[in-house]
């Protein structure tokens, strides 16, 4: 569940403390020197904290941005609305109500609870959308789907006043109950921060931010980003939800309009400014948002007068005028977009720097993990595969076989169908013919995050690291997919296996800081972390230089031999191929023109023909 | 007329390509030769500017291109075909011609239009299908002719025989070795080295992102030393 | 049958002022990868301008030239201030830019001018009807109609038969190699703008004189109708988004008459969950679009 418990736990449990007790102190200090009016201000604050808090889940580590929060907000708000509301006054304005809600009379908190519920179903409903959706055709549309929703709520509340009371009367009410002013605010607020870094740090939130980070790799490390997306989705509704319930409680009014755009946009505009990647940064946001928007409203009143200025006929007075507070936000949102998109903080989180620099002497590197003796029951086996895109046959009953105690590689010039067997081997292309099993089972048509559970899991020829984690936490990823879907091999040791791999000084330095050969290092550390029968490395030395390419032979041979497992792979380098392998294939065109050892192909000349050209005809 | 000084080029950290020197003489075919990720590629696209070297100096005919926009270098006279073809396979067989004479004064462009039907009958045959149904072969020769299109004065081309079958690798040399005897000015990244290496005035090997070897085509041929760069030893 | 000829031809005018809307939002998408959330800020600018000329005394033969022209300028000054400073980002920031200009264009008429409503006169045609055998035609919809045939088929000219057209298709396929062949990517962008804003102005133009009245928050309703017809026909495809909206506009005219009425009121509500249950069944659209990845 938790990588590291000192680091996962322990002090984002502290950091949220920290950050609540900062929220709460600087909005009683406001409030102090405001009075009454500064009070409400801060109480809304408070409330739109947690909203923001509960977007942050979501767009922060999906990296999806949704409109659709506020929609959530509206179902929560109207279903704790119709709950909260005493029979006597829900005869008064929505006499007609459906499925005998007019009697319903639950408690104020029974009513949090009852939006919560409401509001996790739709999310359930709308999350299957987006899965579908965006598993095919990605963010964009993912993101129209949420706008839809938010229209879809608005229409609805907008047109059925026999629940809602309609556009113009609304629901208002007084409400008398447990549910008792501030209290209650800084409960949820306080579990909201908490939910939210902690499922940051938990499984969940790691998988779902290395599906943010690469989708395409962290499915071939055996990831599945829609399940992750969707605990995202369910988590982060049930934090809204919540905010959205008290925002009604305290306004003791709701109206259409008042989840819809403008709230979207505030709450839009604190999560970007402050950072969407960052719990303290949503925080800062909804600081910053809220004094700025204050400043521009009393700017937009009286001026400069505010500040006890006295410019009559101020020359600012065009810009000065009510509804400044609304231009303030756009240009927020335009200037942040097109000069810090990724907002005041980017990712940098409270408890992450606390525990870097409260962290304990350096550490020295820990001694190799236990070797892994891999057993030779299980074999790759692809037979017979061809793949067309278009009119263009890439493979034509392409068959190789490896076997968990071999090293296999597979070599032939540009175009020849390399990647592309690896593609349909790791379920990355369709193929149209053919058959993929690893041992008795048949992964033919198993989704790329199947095949990588069941142990055949590979690198790619570009780099596709996650670019803002850390190196531990890229290897980290692999290890919780195999700590969970391949519990009859040994979990590694994440320590131990980045000490191996030579990424012990590096193990803190985010993946997109490091150079080309560490990097490498650290894709194939990240693969073998999911203890996978086969390594399928893509060209691992492209790149390099002729040194570092045999240094890499050592470095694909202690991996493979750590975790027990047999390697196949490609490459152009022949240095490296003959230098590693105990068997090659060799593909031209599509199909496969040689087989056997590096001397025997060596000394094919259909090979070298193939290789490096020939006058005479292939 | 085309010359290259120290040019280097970064993915992020990575060096795809460390201070490559060349030069190409008007009239001259100069292969580019090397192993799949040598850099060749990434040589082109510096020069074409669809990358942005990060030290070094181009300069064509005189004047410095150093990270000029492709669309800008097109116009003084510099085409490249890039990698993989990149025909728009939507737009007809025409279409793709025309966008390549984008550059053209509009007077001029049926002329070409015809000469390229000359030069590429199996083209002209499918004038108005849609690029997309073209097979390998065509499309090849249809991404060469639509950079002839623009007139250029030097005519870049990147694997042009990648993922060809055998007959059609030939029809594609055959086609390089008529725009030479045309006396065209001719850059060409190729990994069938030995084909290329026939049919080049001169040639530049490439390996991990260094020029290793400079000479005639017949002096790389017999380089011992160029052989094991292909199939290790 | 003579309902449904009827909801037809309704459809139809309803549907031709989305296509258009829906094509803008397509061609923009094509060159820059970016879903334009501020397109109805076109309808916006260019209402209140209808409103300042109208005050002013202009007829509407004088309005519609200055809609239209205001459109574009608007398109072109957006992509200048704005879209231009974010070419090639990911699609977060792209989506977000276009949302952000969306609020600071109806924030700035909620500034100068004010939150309420501001009405100007309609032509007088635009309620007028016709015979046409047993059925009931607006004029309105018979010349938006046949503008919209027109428009379609001039646009389709300036895509198939110009170099312009030819550009845009090929940068909207392949921007880098467009480039490699000389397209310059300021002026096919701009050029994308422009034509965008056109078509726009042209929707406007129908969609105020129906409307009679402007407000800051106008742009959305507008705005939502292009987008999602753009993506119901295929993001990328232009002549998917002329299909994605006549048959959004068919679709509402068609709900909005067979609802019982006590769910009528809720027409755009069940529409917007169809659009949602279309992605759910079929994510890329009517006319399907397909981009090879490299792995």
């Amino acid at each position: 569940m938790f990588p590291d418990l000192r680091r996962d736990v322990v002090f984002p449990i502290a950091g949220s403390v920290i950050l609540f007790t900062l929220v709460v102190a600087s909005g009683l200090v406001y409030q102090s020197q405001f009075g009454g009016v500064g009070e409400r201000l801060i109480t809304m604050a408070l409330i739109d904290a947690i909203i923001v808090l509960g977007m942050q889940v979501f767009i922060g580590n999906t990296g999806i941005l949704s409109f659709g929060h506020i929609g959530f907000g509206a179902i929560a708000g109207y279903a704790f609305a119709v709950s909260a509301i005493s029979p006597v006054e829900k005869m008064k304005r929505i006499p007609d109500a459906p499925f005998g809600l007019t009697d319903v009379n639950v408690d104020p908190l029974l009513a949090v609870l009852i939006a919560l519920a409401a509001t996790l179903v739709v999310a359930l409903v709308v999350g299957l959308g987006l899965a579908r959706s965006g598993a095919e055709s990605g963010a964009v549309s993912a993101t129209v789907i949420t706008l839809a929703l938010l229209f879809v709520t608005h229409e609805v509340a907008r047109n059925w006043p026999a629940v809602t009371g309609g556009d113009r009367a609304g629901l208002s009410f007084r409400i008398g109950g447990t549910l008792n002013g501030r209290v209650a605010i800084y409960v949820a607020l306080f579990l909201a921060i908490l939910v939210a870094r902690l499922y940051a740090q938990s499984r969940g939130g790691r998988l779902a931010v290395a599906a943010r980070e690469d989708d395409l790799a962290a499915r071939a490390m055996g990831v599945n980003p829609l399940v992750q997306q969707m605990v995202a989705l369910l988590i982060s509704v049930a934090i809204v939800s919540v905010g959205a319930s008290l925002r009604v409680y305290e306004k003791g009014s709701i109206l259409p309009g008042d989840f819809f755009f403008n709230l979207t946009l505030v709450t839009l505009v604190m999560l970007i400014v402050g950072g969407r990647r960052s719990v303290s940064g949503a925080l800062l946001g909804v600081a910053v948002i809220t004094a700025g928007r204050e400043l521009a409203r009393r700017l937009g009143q009286d001026g400069f007068e505010m500040f006890g200025v006295g410019l009559d006929g101020a020359p600012l007075d065009w810009i000065f005028r009510e509804n400044l507070k609304t231009v303030f936000l756009g240009v927020s949102m335009l200037g942040f977009m097109i000069w810090r998109p990724s907002g005041l903080l980017d990712d940098w989180e409270l408890d992450e720097w606390l525990h870097a620099k409260f962290r304990r002497s350096r550490e020295s590197p820990p001694a190799s993990p236990q070797v892994v003796e891999p057993d030779d029951s299980a074999s790759l086996v692809a037979s017979g595969v061809d793949v067309a895109f278009g009119g263009f046959q890439a493979l034509t009953g392409v068959g190789i076989e490896a076997a968990r105690s071999e090293v296999v590689g597979i070599i032939g010039p540009n175009g020849a169908g390399k990647t592309t067997l690896l593609n349909v081997i790791t379920g990355l292309v369709e193929s149209d013919s053919g058959r993929i099993s690893l041992g008795d089972t048949d992964l033919t048509t198993a989704p790329s995050f199947k095949i990588a559970r069941s142990g055949l899991v590979r690198t790619f020829q570009n780099l596709r690291l996650f670019a803002s984690l850390t190196v531990r936490e890229n290897v980290e990823v692999s290890y919780l997919v195999a700590a969970s879907h391949r519990r009859h091999r040994s979990p590694c040791d994440v320590d131990g296996l980045i000490a191996a791999a030579g990424l012990w000084a590096h193990r803190d330095r985010r993946a997109r800081e490091l150079d080309y050969g560490t990097s490498r290092r650290l894709e194939l550390a990240r693969a073998a972390a999911t203890a996978p029968a086969f390594l399928l490395l893509d060209e691992p030395t492209s790149g390099m230089s002729d040194s570092e390419s045999l240094q890499m032979i050592e470095q694909v041979r202690q991996m493979a031999g750590l975790v027990g497992a047999g390697v196949v792979v490609i490459d152009h380098d022949l240095n490296f191929i003959i230098g590693i392998c105990d068997r090659i294939y060799c593909l031209d065109c599509g199909q496969v023109i040689a087989h056997g050892t590096p001397e025997e192909i060596q000394a094919d000349p259909v090979v070298q023909a193939a290789y490096i050209g020939s006058t005479a005809e292939g | 007329m085309l010359e290259v000084s120290g040019l280097t080029t970064k993915y992020g950290e990575i060096s795809a390509l460390r201070e490559a020197s060349l030069h190409v003489g008007s009239g001259e075919v100069v292969g580019l030769i090397g192993p799949n990720g040598a850099g060749k590629t990434t040589l082109l696209n510096s020069i074409a500017g669809l990358l942005t070297p990060s030290g070094g100096r181009v300069t064509f005919d005189g004047e410095d291109i150093t990270g000029m926009p492709p669309e800008k270098l097109l116009r003084s006279g510099l085409a490249l075909v890039p990698e993989h073809r990149r025909i728009f396979v939507d737009l007809t067989v025409e279409e793709n011609l025309r966008i390549g004479g984008v550059t053209v004064p509009s007077a001029d462009r049926p002329a070409l239009l015809d000469e390229m039907g000359e030069r590429f009958p199996m083209l002209r045959d499918k004038w108005t299908t849609s690029a997309g149904y073209l097979s390998g072969g065509e499309a090849q020769q249809l991404a060469i002719a639509r950079a002839l299109m623009s007139r250029p004065r030097l005519l870049m081309m990147d694997e042009p025989s990648l993922g060809l079958a055998p007959l059609l690798v030939d029809v594609v040399f055959d086609l390089i070795e008529a725009l030479r005897s045309q006396g065209r000015t001719l850059l060409v990244v190729e990994q069938n080295a030995t084909r290329m290496l026939d049919l080049a005035d001169r040639a530049y090997v490439l390996r991990s992102g260094e020029v290793v070897a400079e000479g005639t085509g017949a002096e790389l041929r017999d380089n011992e030393d160029l052989f094991d760069t292909f199939v290790g030893n | 049958m003579t309902e449904l000829l009827q909801n037809l031809i309704d459809g139809l005018g309803r549907g031709s002022i989305y296509a258009l809307l829906a094509l803008g939002v397509a061609v923009v998408f094509g060159v820059m990868h970016l879903l334009n959330f501020a397109h109805g800020e076109l309808i916006t600018v260019s209402g209140y301008a209808t409103f300042w000329a109208m005050a002013a005394g202009w007829s509407w033969y004088l309005t519609v030239p200055l809609i239209v022209v205001v459109s574009v300028a608007t398109s072109l000054a957006i992509e200048r201030v704005a879209f231009s400073r974010v070419r090639g980002a990911d699609d977060f920031t792209l989506l977000l830019t276009s949302f952000g200009v969306h609020f600071v264009v109806s924030a700035i008429f909620l500034l100068y001018v004010s939150a309420s409503v501001k009405t100007f006169p309609r032509p007088g045609w635009v309620t007028n009807t016709y015979a046409l055998g047993s059925l009931r035609v607006e004029v309105f919809d018979t010349v938006v109609i046949g503008v919209t045939v027109v428009t379609l088929l001039a646009t389709t000219l300036l895509l198939q038969r110009t170099m312009f057209g030819l550009a845009l298709r090929a940068a909207a396929a392949d921007f880098d190699t467009a480039r490699l062949m000389g397209v310059r990517s300021n002026s096919v962008i701009r050029g994308a703008f422009a034509l965008s804003g056109l078509l726009a102005g042209i929707a406007s133009v129908f969609w105020l004189m129906r409307a009679g009245s402007i407000s800051p928050s106008a742009g959305i309703n507008p705005m939502l109708k292009g987008v999602l017809a753009a993506l119901v026909g295929g993001l990328g495809s232009l002549r998917g988004a002329v299909l994605g909206g006549l048959a959004l506009g068919l679709a509402e005219v068609l709900l909005r008459s067979r609802l019982p009425d006590s769910v009528a009121s809720l027409t755009e509500g069940v529409v917007f969950l169809l659009i949602a249950l279309l992605f759910i069944f079929r994510p890329q659209g009517i006319v399907t679009v397909t981009h090879a990845e490299r792995v």
